[in-house]
């Protein structure tokens, strides 16, 4: 009978009419660490937008106003850098961690499982656990399940509300958020992407659920790439298990002929992909431990003993040696630590000023009424730091070069961007070519280390007369 | 073809799902590179706010990833010679 339901792959096509899962309540130890995380993940999720630093939001990547609020630093567009190299050391903790655990992101940290966990509790709290969902299911519409049913689509929609709240609640300041949702003056957009991520939610952790990971997900799709034979899956142990086959408890399996598996088919009831984890390591598995908790409450009953289906590695169920130090492990490591390491250095290192020279166009050099050859710039700088400062300006490369500015200190605010238009003056004496390298310097006059240099070109006529 | 036992729900969704992610890192990528407010200063969309261009931004990248997904998919079907 179990393995009936269980063989739902066999035409080997990926996508198929999709059967609803019911998975059945599991209690245990890795239940519990999977809840641990899902209330550590969403209180960090729900919480996060809240907190203040030195009064603004403390984690408000404000894309209004183009400027990214990481507690005590500020990210603009041009330190896109930095993003890049914190997706890749994400990549690479990914790879890391699952070439030693395995889909340990799947099981416990992914936003698909911690909503799908979040948005199943509520279902078992007004649906009942799997059995009276499968017959509410069943059975005809009347005025109870269309109350039940009511009341579940109504708390799912009222969390994932709040969720698509908070979720735009980190791209602008969530308490004007939430004073204009309030007094209903906020705009269309903000309105649109609160809805959109609203019905994502509700969507994906109350309908698509597994599918979301079996269909979807990219990672599922390659994370194979990342395991070994030392990688931690969890397995049914086949060897123990089989024979598989009911008995009476007071029966002696051996003296039947049968292993330690009662065939009580409650591994595949809990699974929420669906499949039979006795029929060995699957895709569609995400690593949620579900089966080696049910599986473990259902040998104490019987008095036999734990691990039947547990974590452990390939080599570790052929009886070979496990190795934890792998050329593979120490690679992700590595690079892991590389990346880490010089997107600290990068960053602690930082200097909170940018500068982008623009030429003026419509000339490109011309002679002023001393003989002079003039080019005309305009400088864009930009105070990244949370303080205001002023800034000296030195220009250096060509002899006899003069900068020509309104003021001799430029004094900027506080994440502020200042358009300064820069002269430059040379004797065309001094000019060796039509094309020569300047380097502008900009020195923070309170601060020594706030300083960069940017190399630009100054045009004149062709070199010497 | 095996393809053409696929769900219609499933097609479109095999489309829309892909393109879905490139579109959202072109808006990323594009939107890094160039302001908005900048590129839409000397137009008759001046007053459309950031949120606003990032968001038409993203569903035109939508648009257009989806139709080149659209289009090998069109194009992966092999022509019949009796046609």
């Amino acid at each position: 009978m179990a393995s009936k339901d269980t063989h739902k792959d066999e035409s080997g096509s990926l996508y198929k009419k999709a059967e609803k899962i019911y998975p059945r309540e599991v209690h245990g130890l890795f239940a519990m660490w999977r809840s641990i995380g899902v209330l550590v993940l969403l209180g960090i999720y729900y919480i996060a937008p809240w907190l203040e630093w030195a009064d603004r939001q403390a984690i408000l990547l404000d894309l209004p106003n183009r400027k990214f609020y990481i507690f005590g630093l500020t990210f603009w567009p041009q330190d896109f850098f930095y993003f890049a190299v914190l997706l890749i050391i994400a990549a690479f903790a990914l790879f890391f961690f699952t070439a030693i655990a395995g889909r340990l992101w799947c099981g416990y940290a992914c936003p698909q499982t911690v909503w799908t966990e979040i948005f199943m509790w509520i279902e078992r709290k007004i649906e009942g656990d799997r059995p009276q969902a499968m017959k509410l299911d069943k059975m005809p519409w009347n005025a109870r399940k269309l109350r039940i049913k009511g009341t579940k689509h109504i708390l799912w929609l009222l969390l994932a509300a709040y969720t698509g709240f908070t979720f735009v609640g980190y791209f602008t300041p969530i308490d004007h958020l939430t004073l204009r949702i309030l007094d209903l003056s906020l705009g269309g957009w903000e309105w649109f992407w609160i809805i959109f991520y609203s019905f994502a939610t509700w969507g994906n952790a109350g309908f698509m659920r597994e599918q979301v990971c079996i269909y979807m997900c990219p990672y599922a799709r390659f994370q194979s790439a990342m395991f070994d034979n030392d990688t931690l899956i969890i397995s049914y142990d086949e060897k123990r298990g089989e024979p598989r086959g009911s008995r009476k408890r007071s029966e002696d399996p051996a003296e039947k002929g049968l292993g330690s598996c009662i065939d009580c088919t409650l591994c595949v009831q809990v699974c929420p992909t669906g499949i039979d984890i006795r029929n060995g390591l699957q895709y569609q598995c995400i690593a949620c431990s579900a089966c080696i908790d049910v599986c473990d409450s259902v040998m104490d009953k019987m008095g036999y003993e734990h691990g039947l289906i547990r974590y452990t590695t390939e080599n570790a169920m052929q009886g070979k040696p496990a190795h934890i130090l792998r050329p593979r492990i120490l690679v992700y490591a590595s690079a892991l630590l590389l990346m880490a390491g010089a997107l600290g250095y990068a960053i602690a290192t930082r200097v909170p000023l940018e500068i982008d020279i623009i030429r003026d166009r419509t000339k490109l050099f011309h002679e002023t009424s001393r003989g002079l050859i003039e080019n005309v710039y305009l400088l864009q700088i930009i105070n990244k730091d949370e303080q205001a400062h002023d800034y000296n300006l030195d220009v250096s490369g060509i002899e006899g070069v003069k900068a020509i500015l309104k003021s001799n200190v430029i004094h900027i605010d506080k994440g502020n961007i200042a358009e300064i238009p820069l002269r430059l003056h040379v004797d065309p004496y001094d000019l060796k070519k039509r094309s020569s390298e300047v380097t502008i310097t900009l020195q923070a006059t309170d601060n020594p280390d706030i300083r960069i240099e940017e190399v630009t070109r100054f045009l004149g006529p062709t070199g010497r007369r | 073809m095996a393809d053409d036992n696929l769900p219609t729900c499933q097609k479109t969704i095999s489309i829309l799902w892909p393109s879905f992610l490139t579109a959202g890192l072109a808006t990323v990528l594009f939107f890094t590179a160039f302001d908005p407010a900048v590129l839409l200063q000397e137009t008759r969309f001046a007053d459309t706010s950031r949120l606003g261009a990032y968001s038409i931004g993203f569903f035109l990248f939508w648009l257009l990833t989806t139709t080149s997904c659209a289009l090998t998919c069109f194009y992966r079907k092999p022509c019949s010679p009796k046609k």
